[in-house]
């Protein structure tokens, strides 16, 4: 039997485009008694704010990984615990950084050095979702039962994350989660950063969103040369009115359309509270005199931000965390636990990075039907990964119907012949919404002897990754990540 | 079962504006809905409405039915359980005599040693307790999982049992009699006014009569709404695997350093 209460200690980094930081938190883990009860995090206290750093680049591609490894090592020192203390968290590259050319391997070596079990992340969306857990949106969509947008305005770009807190939206959200369901996220290529000056307030770079702006409003904004200041204005009110277009269309402008990542939505809504975080985003509840003092467009971008009409009509509501929004996401939000778990061959535990694909509508699907559905999700594995290059695959079945012990008996008999395409020795993890990861385990048990794990109390999307960590010291449940690992994006 | 169709807000409510009211309204849908407790029922004047009042007695009904109705006789033959009795001679007096409920009837003794495989790993016993409708909506899912799993691990399960007017603690008993290593009881629960199927799983290692209860391990509120029958089949297989691995049950099988005193 687990002991009621443990705690988990957990890192987050967020190297972004313009600053990198680190945090160390302890999260309290709590089984409550009883049979159906499983774990759950049921609180998070950030034990170190690490200092906000410049990212490191070595030229206008690279990052200096080196550096910002040294940077996280300092932060441990400074928290007074060493990697090997620290159980989990995760690594994120965010904005602009997500796109530099060594993005990918920065993050999973930051992943591999910073603890047992820490994350290697990276996605706009996930950086907009982290973003406003981190902010506390999440918290106030929930503590109002309405819609709370997070709009994280950082050096290269903006995230907006919207939260749903109404009952309606509870069934979306995993059990295991604080019941607040991520309604829809929206990022573009708009922050402080895409332009910068010198000393001289001469232009050293335009980034290429800014320069789509600069080139379709015709202003006099080149490199090495002093715009004057009407023209910056001009641009600022420019990246202005695309994060409110943002946020309130559709309709979407052109413009808007054209820096957008990622597709946007097709239905408008009005939001209960809007909070603002990140690097710009904090100073628009009080922008700062000089509007070059961070050497960009960020004090002249959240000036304009503050002025905009629009933005003046919303509820604005004050961040718990600003700069450190997306930081505090990664470091508290971004590991959940499993239900009771079922293992089937521990010893594949730790494993990273394994893409999952969703099986949809399983809950509906005749007996006779299953296995082609099952299929079909291992063709989309297959399609998208190279099997020899990853740890596991993951199927998703979110519901598998009645649960009652003949489905569940037609739902092994179809899963085990539709994973013959896929290696004997290549571990299988199947997901579920529901509680029955254990007597799933035990009817898959049964029909083979491929290694295999069977997560149950979480929802996971078609493809998204998830890093599954080792049992809870005498616990049945495991931590996990549910992550996306978008670069270049 | 408590519905929400018959709640009706206290028409008393009135607000200084109708979005205050709105909000007001909302907030209490918001509390109403987060539990199947009788919340927000409304009044009319001191006294519940007929409808909460008729529904409250309904379920109440539900909840004796439960502690008054048996277990189907052909459900029992359909689960191949040998039937046996505690030494309690009707519900009234299974109510007010716990301890004629913990030891089995004399024939029924007789049954138990003549039928029933002597000195199994598990001995597996299924009592109505206090209510028999948790025994039928639970017992058929999760049994076929238990036998399943248990074969599964080559662990043997003797001859399982049924036991009418059972306490939880007839398993000392049984286990006694048969020499098992370790029991699982199947026990109806009190039922409430929310739900009237809930189970639980007993367990003891070496059992014998008047082990006390801090020897004893449990998987509660196994219904449809709770723990499901199937995986809390499935649990059982787990725990029943630590406790025969161990040699424990209930406090001795806890790895904190946790300290009890009696």
């Amino acid at each position: 039997m687990a002991d009621a209460r443990r705690t988990l200690t957990s890192i987050g980094v967020d190297v972004g485009t313009t600053t990198t930081h680190a945090i160390v938190s302890r999260l309290r883990v709590e089984t409550p008694p009883g049979g159906a009860a499983s774990p759950k995090i049921t609180d998070r206290e950030i034990v170190h704010r690490g200092t906000v750093r410049e990212t490191p680049l070595l030229d206008s591609e690279t990052i200096d990984v080196d550096r910002v490894a040294a940077f996280v090592d300092r932060e441990l020192e400074a928290t007074g615990v060493t990697a090997d203390e620290i159980d989990t968290g995760a690594v994120i590259v965010t904005g602009e950084t997500a796109r530099r050319a060594n993005a990918e391997p920065l993050v999973h070596r930051l992943a591999a050095d910073s603890g047992q079990f820490v994350a290697a992340v990276a996605g706009a969306s996930l950086e907009a979702v982290l973003a406003g857990r981190g902010s506390g949106a999440a918290t106030r969509a929930a503590e109002a039962g309405g819609l709370v947008a997070n709009v994280d305005v950082g050096g290269g770009t903006t995230n907006v994350a919207i939260f749903d807190g109404r009952d309606s939206a509870r069934d979306r959200t995993g059990p295991g989660s604080d019941g607040v369901a991520v309604r829809e996220t929206r990022c573009l290529d708009v922050g402080g950063r895409l332009v910068t000056f010198d000393d001289r307030r001469r232009v050293i770079s335009v980034s290429p969103p800014a320069r789509t702006l600069v080139e379709a409003l015709e202003l006099p904004i080149a490199r090495g040369e002093s715009p004057p200041a009407d023209a910056l204005d001009d641009l600022a009110a420019a990246m202005a009115d695309r994060i409110v277009d943002l946020c309130a269309g559709p309709p979407f402008d052109d413009l808007t359309r054209a820096l957008a990542i990622g597709p946007l939505p097709d239905e408008s809504l009005e939001f209960d509270g809007v909070v603002f975080s990140g690097g710009v985003g904090r100073l628009v509840a009080s922008p700062p005199d000089d509007p070059f003092a961070y050497g960009d467009l960020g004090g002249s971008l959240a000036a304009a931000l503050a002025d905009h009409a629009v933005v003046r009509s919303w509820p604005v509501l004050e961040p718990a965390e600003d700069i450190r929004a997306t930081v505090v996401g990664a470091g508290t939000e971004t590991t959940t636990l499993s239900g009771r778990t079922v293992s089937l061959e521990p010893s594949t535990l730790p494993l990273r990075n394994v893409p999952v694909a969703a099986v949809p509508d399983v809950s509906n699907c005749s007996d006779a039907a299953l296995e082609g559905r099952f299929e079909a999700g291992v063709s989309r594995l297959l399609e998208r990964h190279d099997p020899d290059e990853v740890d596991a695959v993951a199927l998703s079945i979110d519901d598998v119907g009645p649960l009652a012990y003949d489905r569940l008996r037609a739902v092994g008999d179809a899963l085990v012949p539709a994973l013959e395409s896929l290696s004997p020795s290549l571990p299988m993890v199947v997901v579920t919404r529901q509680n029955c990861a254990k007597v799933l385990g035990q009817v898959l048990r049964r029909r083979t002897d491929r290694p295999l794990l069977v997560l149950d109390e979480l929802v996971v999307g078609d493809g998204d990754y998830l890093d599954v960590g080792e049992p809870m010291p005498g616990g049945e449940s495991v931590p996990v990540v549910v992550k996306t690992l978008a670069f270049g994006e | 079962m408590a519905s929400d169709s018959n709640r009706t807000h206290d028409a008393d409510s009135t607000g200084k504006s109708g979005q205050v009211d709105d909000r007001r309204d909302e907030a209490l849908r918001r509390i109403v809905d987060r539990t199947p407790t009788r919340l927000g029922v409304g009044r009319a004047g001191p006294r519940p409405t007929t409808a909460s009042l008729l529904e409250l007695r309904a379920d109440h009904g539900l909840a004796r039915d439960a502690v008054h109705s048996r277990v189907d006789e052909t459900l029992v033959d359909d689960l191949e359980l040998v039937k046996l009795r505690t030494q309690v001679a009707d519900t009234d007096q299974y109510l007010a005599r716990p301890d004629l409920g913990r030891e089995l009837a004399d024939e029924s003794l007789e049954t138990l040693r003549a039928e029933c495989a002597h000195a199994p790993d598990v001995q597996i016993i299924v009592s109505d307790g206090l209510s028999s409708t948790a025994v039928e909506a639970n017992v058929p899912e999760l049994l076929a999982v238990l036998r399943d799993g248990l074969a599964d691990r080559d662990i043997d399960v003797g001859t399982p049992v049924f036991v009418e007017y059972g306490r939880v603690d007839v398993m000392d008993a049984i286990g006694e009699e048969l020499e098992a290593d370790c029991c699982v009881n199947l026990v109806g629960e009190r039922p409430g006014l929310r739900t009237a199927e809930s189970l639980s799983a007993y367990l003891v290692y070496g059992p014998e009569r008047g082990l006390p209860t801090a020897k004893k391990s449990v998987i509660s509120n196994i219904h449809d709404g709770g723990l499901p029958p199937v995986e809390a089949g499935a649990e059982l297989v787990d725990l029943v695997a630590e406790m025969l691995e161990r040699e424990a049950s209930g406090i001795d099988l806890r790895d904190d350093d946790r300290e009890f005193t009696t």
